[in-house]
């Protein structure tokens, strides 16, 4: 079965629009809009994704066409959406944010949508099992994309089920954006299994989204550990929440004191708490630690889900994940999309051990990565950008244990504020997780190259004070 | 010393923007550099710099800089000036 014949099967769920109190049935969302379901030239539609209703009415109709979807961040600079035009050619664009786009014409499709539509209707081939395209970050605007077929999400989306605890009562918010693939999970196992979903842009820092979760009775929150450190902050598991029976997480390890709160939280109040482990290549989720075993194997990522297997490379410890939700590939331009190749295995970046009754724990990366706000940035990238948005200059980039990257250059004509600027506009970078250190000279190894380990060490001991 | 633009500057340093696209009426996410990490930022900022310690509820309270204001005197006995 596919996914839209998953989700619209499920003839109980009721989509509810935080901004304006509004619910649309399922049936009312289902084949609702003006747009070719059936055509046999595929397209490939934008959805800058804005989390309120509108945007998932186009999401599930576009699933049900025939056309391919990428799922992006309604807040990329302008500039970057048209790059990514350019580059892709959507037939298609959903972007409440714009009232226009140069070489589409505004198209009425519902009631209260508008879509844009390529006015030349070029079209070029993309091949039948990609239906999904993600960024790997969610945010950045990157024009790299992973590949996903109808396959991978209802693999991934069935083993999601499996270990979940969802109900058919249910009222979830996606208060993670579904341009990311945790939120697109939590999407697509509550459409198909829970009552209501609550279209949210809300965050846990307006009263807003309080009002929301009492009033609408939340069954369960999801997020990165960041969300939960805020959670902490404001107080959240000082108390009972009624309506919420269980939380899930993703996006790298709760720190001890976190972890010692929540587990205390969920033994006090009777709540489940889902650690899990996943990327956007696995469409989602590929490890997951039910919460029994929350209070017993502390700082584990859990076991593989099901239909999915891990095992440890010999030489290197890289974990490495095969099932049938393992992604067909990168796309950097559309000729990639003419393709779709499932790799057997997924070289997940992250070095593991198992411990002996099973249980994973990731140890370290592969390769130079840092995962702020659990999003994964590869650092070496972040160099090139800053390479060529500041002529040619050198910029050295170190990630201090997934808490803020250090910025190294050696060109004085650079300074915090011209470097934040590129991080702020081309990767949505907030001050908080970068510090600049100007260096006449960056040390380098024998052979001449960047001596990682060497700056690493000196920012940790203090001797490069920042 | 407890002036506006002092509080003013207590906003931009934990914003890093300058002092001058400050102003009483700027709120919570209306700017891409107020979302909820330096909002964190800001709130610890407060403390130690008003020597207080802010209240779970106040943190969600102080989404603008007027109601920054107005809960540093109501609850913490901090007059700001104009």
């Amino acid at each position: 079965m596919k996914l839209d014949e998953l989700i619209f099967r499920n003839k109980n769920l009721v989509f509810r629009d935080a901004k304006t109190g509004v619910d649309k049935g399922i049936d009312k969302i289902s084949n609702s809009l003006e747009i070719g379901y059936h055509e046999d030239v595929r397209g490939l539609i934008f959805v800058y994704n804005d989390n309120q209703l509108g945007a998932m009415e186009v999401l599930l109709n576009f699933y049900q066409s025939n056309d391919a979807i990428a799922l992006l961040n309604i807040g990329l600079f302008e500039g970057y959406k048209i790059e990514l035009e350019r580059k892709y050619k959507p037939l298609y664009i959903f972007d409440p944010s714009r009232t226009e786009i140069n070489g589409y014409m505004p198209v009425r499709v519902s009631e209260d949508i508008t879509l844009f539509k390529r006015s030349d209707d070029f079209r070029y081939p993309i091949n039948q099992n990609i239906k999904i395209l993600m960024n790997t970050s969610g945010t950045t605007g990157s024009p790299k994309f992973v590949k996903l077929s109808d396959d991978n999400l209802v693999e991934n989306a069935i083993s999601i089920l499996d270990y979940m605890p969802i109900q058919k009562e249910d009222v979830v918010p996606i208060n993670v954006p579904v341009n990311f693939v945790y939120g697109l999970s939590i999407f697509t196992t509550n459409c198909i299994k829970a009552s209501t979903i609550v279209c949210t842009s809300k965050d846990v820092f307006q009263k807003g989204f309080w009002d929301d979760f009492a009033n609408y009775k939340y069954s369960t929150l999801g997020g990165v550990p960041y969300f939960y450190e805020i959670l902490q902050r404001i107080g959240f598991f000082k108390k009972d929440s009624p309506s919420l029976r269980y939380l899930t997480h993703t996006g790298g390890l709760l720190n001890q004191n976190l972890w010692n709160t929540i587990a205390e939280y969920s033994k006090k109040f009777q709540k489940q708490f889902v650690v899990q482990y996943g990327q956007t290549e696995a469409g989602g989720r590929m490890a997951a630690l039910l919460s029994d075993d929350f209070y017993h194997k502390r700082g584990t990522i859990g076991k593989p889900i099901k239909g999915g297997m891990f095992r440890l490379h010999e030489d290197t410890g890289e974990l490495i994940y095969s099932g049938a939700n393992v992604f067909g590939g990168y796309a950097n331009s559309i000729n990639d999309l003419e393709f779709f190749k499932q790799a057997e295995e997924l070289y997940t970046g992250d070095i593991a051990r198992v411990d002996k009754d099973g249980y994973y724990y990731i140890e370290g990366r592969m390769k130079r990565i840092v995962k702020l706000l659990g999003v994964r940035l590869n650092l070496d990238e972040v160099e090139l950008i800053l390479k060529n948005s500041l002529e040619g200059s050198i910029f050295i980039c170190v990630g201090i244990e997934d808490k803020y990257m250090v910025i190294v250059y050696s060109d004085d004509k650079w300074d915090r504020q011209s470097i934040g600027g590129v991080l702020r506009e081309k990767l949505g970078i907030n001050p908080n997780y970068y510090k600049t250190k100007f260096l006449k000279e960056i040390p380098l190894t024998v052979n001449g190259k960047v001596d990682y380990p060497l700056l690493t060490k000196e920012i940790h001991s203090g001797e490069i004070r920042l | 010393m407890k002036t506006k633009q002092r509080l003013y500057k207590v906003f931009a340093k934990a914003f890093e923007i300058p002092v001058e696209a400050v102003n009483d009426e700027l709120q919570y996410q209306q700017i891409a550099e107020w979302d909820s990490m330096s909002h964190l930022v800001l709130i610890s900022e407060l403390e130690s710099f008003y020597d207080i310690s802010i209240g779970m509820e106040d943190v969600l309270e102080m989404n603008n800089v007027q109601r920054v204001r107005e809960v540093l005197h109501s609850k913490y006995g901090v007059v700001i000036e104009h």
